[in-house]
This record gives C-alpha cells, structure tokens and sequence, in this order.
C-alpha cells in the first residue's frame, strides 16, 4: 500500500504541475492574438454614431470595465484571483452575457455528445479488435483493412461524408443543430425526440473514426498476448480457452486504457470538428465563435475547462492503471 | 516389473508451416517411462527435444499437427480421444508440463494464488476456496517455498522463485508424467542446482510418478534420470541407461555430443572438447537415409541410400547406425 501511495502523489504531483503550466499558456495564447476585441466591439456599439468623443468614452468604458487597459501582469493576478472564486467574466463577443453563462449552455451539448460516442466507439474498437485476433480468418481480413481505411479519415471528412450521404441525400437526419430550430428548450417528447434525432449524425461520425484505431490497437495486442507463454502453459494445466481468453484480453487491455484517455484529448482537437460541422451547439462551435471574436476570456476559459477534462481523464485512468497492473505499482514503488 | 506410466509408440507429429510446407520434427518416436524412473532427452537445439515434449501431452494446436502413433498413459491409450476431452482429463492432471521459458509461464496480472484456483478448479468442480488455498500452501511448504509466494504477482518474484513456482504449479494435482522441458536452462547455476533438487524431491515424495525431463545439458541429465535418449533431427539415435549415455555412447552423433560437453568427473578432467561438423539437416526435406550421415566421419555410400533401423542390443539398449557395436568401438579406438 505504502507503494501505490507514492505512486498516487507522484501522479498527483504531476497533475498540478500540468495544470499550473496548461493554466499560463491559457491566458497568455490568447492575448496574443493581434488585433483588439474591444475596438470591434464599439465598432458595433457606435454603429451610426457620430461623434468621435463619444465613440472613445464608450471604448473607455469598456477597457475599464473588461480590465484590458492594465498591464498584462496585473489582468493575469486579477484573472487568476478572479478564476479561484469560479467568475470567469463577461464574454466580449457575446456581451452583456458573462463567460459562465455561455459555457454552461453549451458544454452539456459537447459532454453528452463526446464522451458517450468516444465510450462507445472504444468499446466497439475494442470488442472487434479482440474477437479478429481471436477468431482470425475471413473476419480479421474483413476487419483489419477496413479499420485502417475508416481510422484514416479525417474527422471533418468523415463529418461530411455521413452529412452527405444520409443528411443531404438520403434525408434521414438533419444536417445541423442540436435540436430543431422551431422549438424551445423542454422536457417534451417533440423536443427530445428533436434532440436524438439530430444527435446520431455527429455521434457516428465521431464512432466510427475511434472504432477504427481502437481495433487496430486491440488486434495486435491481443495476438502478442495470445501467443504469450502463460497461455500455452494455462492450456497445458488443462484450464478451459473461455478463461485464457479472458486473461488475455485483460492483458491486452491494458495499454488500450491508455488509448481511452488519449482519445478523451482528442475530443478537444479533430473531435470538435464534427460540432462546427453540423453547427452542434457544443464547446467547439463556441471556441469557433470566440476566437473569431478575440473573446479572450472565452477561449482562456473554454480551453481551461477542456484541459481540465483531459488531465483529469488521465489522472483518473494512471490510478487505475496502478490498481490493475501489479507491473506498474512495482516499478513505480522503488 | 514396474507399472509403465507412459508409453509412446511410434509417435509422429509435423508442423505446417505458413507456407503449407510439412516440417517432420518427430518422426517415428517411441519410448516407455516406468513408475518411479526418470527418462533424460538430450540433443542439440532443433532436434526436436521440445516438440516431442509437445507432442506427449496429446494435446495438438498449430502450427503443430498430430501424424501417428499411440500416447498410452498408465495403461489409458489417449491418441484417439477428442481434444477437449483430453484436456479436460488429462492434462495437468495425468500428465504435465513444465515449459522452457518458465520466466513468462505465468499471467503477469495474476497472483499466484488465483491462478491456483484456476487450475485445480478447471480439474475439481466443487471445492472451495479455503481448501484450495491450504493444499498449495501445504505444497509449497513441502517443497520448501515460502507460503507468501501465493499472494503475490509473478513480477514479485526471483527468476528462480518463478521457476520453482511454476514446478510446483505443475504437480498441484499429483500428475503421473511430469515433463519438464529445458526447466533450468535460463538460470544462474545455484538457482539451477535448486531446481534439480526439486525435480529429485517430486519422484522421492511421490508427488509425481515419473519425470521426462529434456535439456541439452548433459551433466545435469546425468544427475536426475535414470535413461537417456539421444535425439538427432527428430529421430532417436541411442537410448541407454544415464551412465552409458554419457560415458560409452555407441552412436557416433551421441559420441560426438558427449565429447562436445565437459562433464564434471574424475578421469574426464584433461579430455579436450571436440566439436561435430556442419549443420542438421532441414526437415522440411529430410535426407533419404541416415540422417546424420553428412556430418558423419565414418558414414560409407549406403548410410545415404536407406534409412536406417534402430538396433536393439542387450539389456534393452537402441542405436540407429548400419555399423555393429564392435565395428563403432573399433573404429573409436583408431580415432
């Protein structure tokens, strides 16, 4: 136990100084972008004004009130203190609403999207990898060379080839939104029913592709375990294929964890395409939206909240590793 | 005369290669282990020492394919039987196996104790946990291994801990054949010298009722059995009791295999080591006739014509040479 402690704070450790680091590059990229979000702003406050002192008193009064006058330094202790106490600030972009308030519409959209489709499409990946390296034959050349064209999509690509197929052609699923755009957000059946109907297209699209590398992953692992000596040796004591089998896929497991994490970083890059693609109210049509607008406390906070998830999807996956594998915790004991 | 625990007639078995190429690795084996005793296979590597041990258990998956010929263990022909059943009911149970590369024998996430559980539990449908666990801790300490070995991991354990481990897996259900293939041939000498021990202490206690035990370390041979069998590209060259063997080889590729090995006892200290010439033959097309006889220094134009029978002398010992025992002495001696 003593030594699955020092590996848990090690992990920890780490944890935090990550954070720290992923907490800095989030507020300083941003503000490093050229241009300036609160001139584009009075631009479409003042539109037909006039006068030009009136123009200024209104720039004025949003430098003062977004804090974008001060020195960098200083806006990065008022960020941080302000951060600790969970106010993100107003949304430049989307003013007079504050960044909490545009973050809590849209992260349950990319949440409920991303993480069942990357469950299920590991799950999936997994389940195939496994049974082509067990079964071998027909199923594997089936299997193998069709995983490796699908995984090699491109996120965007496989967006649009399903938006084609079955949104534009076939007109099965509509081609954008999270819901119809003629409804209100209620718990009413015509809405939820909106609601699934528009949310198969960006939930295969992003499936399909983790289907693919996860199997790849999963069938060689697995045909290395298979043929490991503990295998030939369990059949030799006369121990039935059912348990070896799940030795092995145990086994074969374990790095495919690892995949799952990776695959949760993911979701931030390629995976959020699919969300500006079919216009997906989600975290990436948000980033979208505020990086165009220089909404610097959008994106510092949208890309605080998704490394967040992705560290924390890491950290919790490097404890279980050490839970599961005895390798892991004697290695990181000593 | 003794029960005979395991007999083998005439056994063949093949390996189809990927490329559907037949590989003849045992050809025509046959062999008698009786109560008690233990049977020694030496060879050089590739001579078909671990696929023979293999082939015994009666239990064949690719690459490896059953030909012919008959595995009788104590008294129960098992060759014919279907293949779950044989594994159901006979391995580990009345025969079993100790593999060459014991280091990774063993599921790497799995304490030992579980995968105890697993073996006796595929073999006895209702026992229960508590008396699984106190049958291999009273095994364990009849084989003078620490008690604590059951709760941990494979990677908790020396490399010779591990070996020991997986010997003592192997004899939880009391099996009639033990065959153990090369079991100390990764480790260091004392760790060696304990595993022999062990193998000696299995017949003496009666855990097993004999040993198979196949390496190409003569000295060590010497030491455990009680015959040895010489093995050259998949065929039996010379089988002789364990002093014999070793010290009066009458095949000319069993002579030149104990006078490539230092054998540690008095008058064989200033003998020089020589070594046999050239290569085994491939089996994927195995010479017409006597198999050795490209490495041969006395091989004559008909060693390659036909194949060549197995001698049997008196007292029941074999050799497979056209030449008679007095003609290889003669020749011996004129060097």
């Amino acid at each position: 136990m003593k030594g699955y402690r020092k590996y848990f704070l090690n992990k920890l450790a780490w944890f935090l100084v990550t954070l720290v680091c992923a907490f800095l590059l989030n507020f300083i990229l941003p503000r490093l972008m050229p241009g300036d979000p609160v001139a584009a702003i009075v631009a479409r406050m003042a539109q037909g004004m006039s006068n030009s002192s009136g123009v200024q008193a209104i720039y004025e009064q949003y430098t003062e009130l977004f804090g974008t006058n001060k020195p960098m330094l200083e806006q990065f202790f008022l960020y941080t203190r302000n951060v600790a106490r969970g106010d993100f600030g107003f949304s430049f972009s989307q003013y007079p609403r504050t960044v909490a308030d545009v973050l809590s519409a849209s992260i349950w959209w990319t949440v409920c999207l991303q993480f069942p489709a990357i469950i299920v499409g590991w799950l999936i990946g997994n389940s195939l990898g496994a049974l082509a390296a067990y079964l071998k034959g027909g199923f594997d050349k089936v299997i193998m060379p069709v995983s490796i064209f699908i995984s090699n999509f491109p996120p965007f690509g496989m967006a649009v080839l399903l938006m084609v197929i079955f949104g534009v052609n076939l007109k099965w699923f509509p081609t954008s939104g999270g819901y119809g755009f003629d409804l209100i957000p209620s718990f009413t059946w015509s809405f939820m029913w909106s609601v699934i109907v528009h949310y198969q297209l960006p939930f295969w699209s992003i499936v399909l592709i983790a289907i693919g590398g996860q199997a790849i992953g999963m069938r060689s692992m697995s045909i290395y375990e298979l043929n490991a000596d503990y295998v030939k040796y369990a059949r030799f004591l006369g121990i039935k294929d059912r348990k070896i089998v799940g030795y092995v896929f145990r086994n074969a497991m374990l790095p495919q964890i690892t995949g799952l994490a990776l695959s949760v970083g993911t979701m931030v890059g390629g995976a959020l395409v699919a969300e500006i693609i079919f216009s997906y109210p989600g975290l990436g049509s948000t980033i979208l939206t505020a990086v165009r607008g220089q909404d610097y406390p959008l994106v510092s906070a949208t890309t605080l909240i998704i490394t967040l998830m992705v560290l924390s999807a890491n950290f919790i996956i490097e404890i279980l590793y050490g839970i599961i594998d005895p390798r892991i915790k004697a290695a990181q004991a000593d | 005369m003794a029960n005979v625990m395991l007999e083998v007639k005439e056994l063949t078995t093949k390996y189809i290669t990927r490329f559907g190429e037949d590989v003849y690795a045992v050809d025509h084996v046959s062999l008698k282990v009786e109560e008690g005793k233990a049977l020694g296979i030496a060879g050089e590597s590739g001579c078909g020492k671990s696929t023979l041990a293999l082939s015994l258990m009666g239990y064949y998956f690719a690459p490896l394919h059953y030909t012919s010929g008959e595995i009788i263990i104590d008294g129960r022909n098992i060759s014919g039987m279907n293949p779950d059943e044989v594994r159901k009911s006979i391995l580990g149970k009345e025969i079993a196996y100790i593999p060459q590369a014991a280091m990774n024998a063993l599921n790497p996430t799995r304490k030992i104790i579980h995968f105890i559980e697993d073996v006796i539990q595929e073999h006895e449908l209702y026992i229960t946990k508590k008396d699984i666990y106190d049958r291999a801790r009273k095994l364990f300490e009849t084989l003078g291994l620490p008690a604590e070995v059951l709760q941990k991991y494979p990677v908790e354990l020396s490399g010779g801990m591990k070996q020991r481990t997986v010997i003592a897996i192997s004899v939880l259900l009391l099996p009639k054949v033990l065959i153990a293939d090369e079991p100390s041939s990764a480790l260091d000498v004392t760790s060696q010298k304990m595993v022999i021990k062990m193998l000696r202490q299995l017949m003496e206690t009666g855990l097993i009722s004999s040993l198979i035990f196949i390496t190409h370390e003569l000295p060590l041979l010497y030491n455990v059995t009680d015959d040895i069998m010489v093995m050259y590209a998949g065929q039996i060259v010379e089988k002789a009791n364990s002093k014999e063997a070793v010290f009066d080889p009458i095949h000319p590729y069993a002579k030149g295999l104990m006078g490539s090995i230092i054998v540690p006892e008095k008058g064989l200290r200033d003998v020089k080591l020589t070594a046999i010439p050239g290569v085994p033959p491939n089996l994927k097309r195995p010479p017409a006739g006597c198999r050795f006889a490209e490495r041969c220094k006395y091989v004559q134009p008909e060693c390659k014509v036909h194949s060549v029978d197995l001698r049997e002398l008196e007292g029941g010992r074999t050799y497979r040479c056209i030449f008679s025992e007095e003609q290889l002495r003669k020749a011996y001696q004129n060097g």
